[in-house]
């Protein structure tokens, strides 16, 4: 999943984005509002985390200017403001949840899944889909009640067929949301991955729609 | 207390000063009014008095049996009324003494008038005691003739208590007035001082931003100078509220790097315990950044700060806010009780209170947070968080507003929320409670005081 992270901290930045990736996100960090204002597709992020307290601007004139934007991406204020005007500004300003700093990341992590869930409408920790069962906190995946064993970027893109369950998807779109702008990308690496996962979930489960992408059954 | 009986006060100090002045000056003018009235009345009546007992001896002749008589009576008729004080009396060796008509009973002595020259004194008169002149002239076969007018002193007592009365009364009646103008010249004078002392009250109340209106040369510069105090306190209000924030950042940001450079420590297996204890370390400084920068956001504001709460305005943000936080909690909003109504209360540390309330109902509710505003009679204004949630027990309930209290590790948060809260609360003069209803949990915040305006 493609996460943007907001963050002006020469320091903070990069450590969150490693946290990040070790939890399996492909994370894009950008460290002022300009650099945030010019990212492209910011539509197609997963979510953003945005720090309010940028160099050369407020976090929550970017955040409305996103959201009068139609950008409907969940967000997640990580600021070091404490203050409930803070919160109710930025929560009314269309945030979907504030947290304040200094956070354990596997308090973030779970914020960063509960907006997942909220956006998918489902209340449980492990979304399901026919006999699969993943969950993005324990980093577990289950079919039919057994554990299944897959790596880092196969369980980075049954998470997205997931969540995804029935849309049609593009090799373009699923490179995007594993991988960061700068990682080196290769079609046929997706092609790869969606082979070796089709063997471990069932040949069935992903659909090749010819010039089109994949598809994954519901 | 009427204003003007306040112990102390300007109003009183000048009232008395004019009280003194009136009382001082009247009684001098009463005093020498009186006096001089006597002195010339008396004058009066002795010059009147010689004048008629010379006119006495002019008209006196002896006729042709050789007996007293006038040649015509006096010119002041008084003397013919029977007794009316007025007197006069002729009397010669061997003859019949002569009276005047008015001296039914009585007589006056003869030898008051002993002496040509004419002389008074004050004697007894056949009406009381009485003021007599007389003197004496040589009759034409021998011996004096005693001439003696009389006056009695009643009637000169009579004329100047008269005047007496008259003059109080008008003097009275001049004091009153001039007491009257006194203190309509003190409301005058000191209308501007009342106009500051209402100025002072609207900004205390944060109705104002300073001290509103034109005021004399004489207090210009006072309120000049306390309105840039008034500006200069606001100034530092607001200059701690944004090192507040920066000092926020400032700390939590770092704290923010250490915490994770403590969990990195964590992932491996000498540097487990390190971690936990550097992450208990952390937790413990954030909670007191977190509770200090609090107390200090809202301790700072209170007074001079003209702000108002309006509900049920001021819950319509934090409320669409909480929807936010809590997607899958009910927040209902009942301000059928007392709709529009205005608190004398700043509106920032209120809506920090409120949402503190709201953002722990959410957390704690199965499905549904209410919050209620209740007007429990005219000075009185409860605003009522309610949740579905399982409440707390009695002992939960007495530790409740302990810094870093938390009764499920699970639902996340610093375990400040209802310390900082009661903090709030206290600094706003305000009662929190909380209580396990049949409705849900409640937290009650109640509001006290005769400024209510609906």
């Amino acid at each position: 999943m493609h996460v943007l992270l907001v963050e002006d901290d020469p320091e903070l930045g990069p450590r969150l984005s490693d946290r990040l990736r070790g939890a399996g996100f492909a994370v894009e960090l950008a460290t002022s509002r300009s650099e945030a204002e010019d990212w492209p597709d910011v539509d197609r992020m997963a979510a953003i985390i945005l720090d309010l307290g940028l160099p050369d601007g407020d976090g929550i004139g970017l955040l409305r200017d996103w959201r009068n934007a139609r950008v409907e991406t969940p967000i997640l204020i990580l600021t070091a403001r404490g203050s409930w005007q803070d919160k109710v500004e930025g929560l009314n300003a269309g945030a979907d949840d504030f947290v304040v700093k200094p956070v354990r990341f596997e308090e973030l992590q779970a914020r960063l899944n509960a907006l997942f869930r909220r956006q998918q409408g489902s209340r449980s920790n492990v979304m399901e889909v026919g006999d699969l069962a993943l969950d993005p906190m324990t980093r577990t995946v289950e079919q039919a009640g057994k554990p299944l064993s897959v790596s880092k970027q196969e369980f980075r893109l049954l998470h997205l067929f997931m969540r995804r369950a029935g849309q049609v998807m593009s090799q373009g779109d699923i490179l995007d949301d594993l991988y960061e702008l700068d990682a080196e990308r290769e079609l046929n690496t997706v092609e790869v991955l969606v082979g070796r996962l089709r063997r471990k979930i069932g040949r069935e489960r992903i659909v090749t729609l010819r010039g089109m992408g994949y598809r994954f059954e519901k | 207390m009427s204003r003007l009986l306040v112990p102390g006060s300007l109003r009183l100090r000048f009232l008395l000063a004019i009280s003194l002045w009136v009382v001082l000056g009247i009684g001098a003018i009463w005093f020498s009014a009186t006096g001089i009235f006597t002195k010339h009345i008396e004058a009066s009546y002795h010059e009147e008095l010689e004048v008629h007992v010379r006119e006495l001896g002019r008209l006196a002749t002896f006729g042709e049996d050789g007996e007293l008589r006038l040649s015509r009576p006096l010119s002041d008729p008084r003397y013919e009324e029977p007794m009316s004080g007025f007197y006069w009396q002729i009397t010669a060796d061997g003859r019949k003494p002569l009276r005047s008509q008015s001296m039914v009973i009585g007589k006056l002595d003869e030898q008051i008038a002993h002496s040509p020259e004419i002389l008074h004194t004050l004697e007894k008169g056949p009406s009381g005691p009485a003021i007599t002149y007389g003197f004496t002239r040589p009759a034409p076969g021998g011996g004096d003739i005693h001439f003696v007018i009389a006056t009695d002193q009643s009637e000169l007592d009579r004329l100047i208590s008269s005047f007496t009365r008259d003059l109080t009364l008008w003097l009275v009646g001049l004091g009153a007035l001039l007491l009257a103008t006194g203190l309509a010249i003190i409301n005058f004078g000191l209308y501007p001082l009342d106009r500051l002392s209402q100025a002072i009250g609207r900004l205390r109340h944060g109705d104002a931003y300073e001290l509103e209106g034109e005021y004399p040369v004489e207090i210009a510069p006072l309120v000049a100078d306390l309105n840039a105090y008034v500006h200069q306190n606001a100034e530092m209000v607001a200059k701690s509220r944004v090192q507040a924030g920066n000092l926020a950042h400032s700390l939590r940001t770092p704290l923010a790097v250490m915490t994770d450079e403590a969990e990195r420590l964590g992932e491996t297996a000498a540097g487990a315990e390190s971690s936990k204890v550097l992450l208990d370390q952390a937790r413990a400084m954030k909670q007191q950044i977190e509770y200090q920068l609090a107390r200090a956001r809202f301790s700072t504001g209170q007074p001079y700060n003209a702000r108002r709460v309006h509900l049920p305005e001021v819950a319509e943000p934090i409320l669409r806010a909480m929807k936010r936080l809590h997607p899958d909690k009910r927040f209902l909003l009942d301000a059928s009780q007392c709709d529009s109504v205005v608190l004398p209360l700043d509106d920032v540390d209120y809506s920090e209170l409120l949402s503190i309330l709201l953002d722990n109902a959410g957390k704690w509710a199965k499905r549904e947070v209410r919050l209620e505003f209740l007007c429990d009679s005219s000075s009185s204004f409860t605003a009522r968080v309610t949740d579905d949630g399982p409440g707390m027990s009695e002992q939960e309930l007495s530790h409740a507003f302990e810094i870093g209290s938390r009764f499920d590790q699970e639902k996340g948060g610093s375990g400040l929320g209802l310390a900082i809260a009661r903090d709030i609360a206290d600094a706003l003069g305000l009662l929190l409670e909380l209580s396990n209803t049949p409705a849900g949990f409640a937290a009650s915040v109640c509001f006290r005081s005769s400024e209510i305006n609906r």
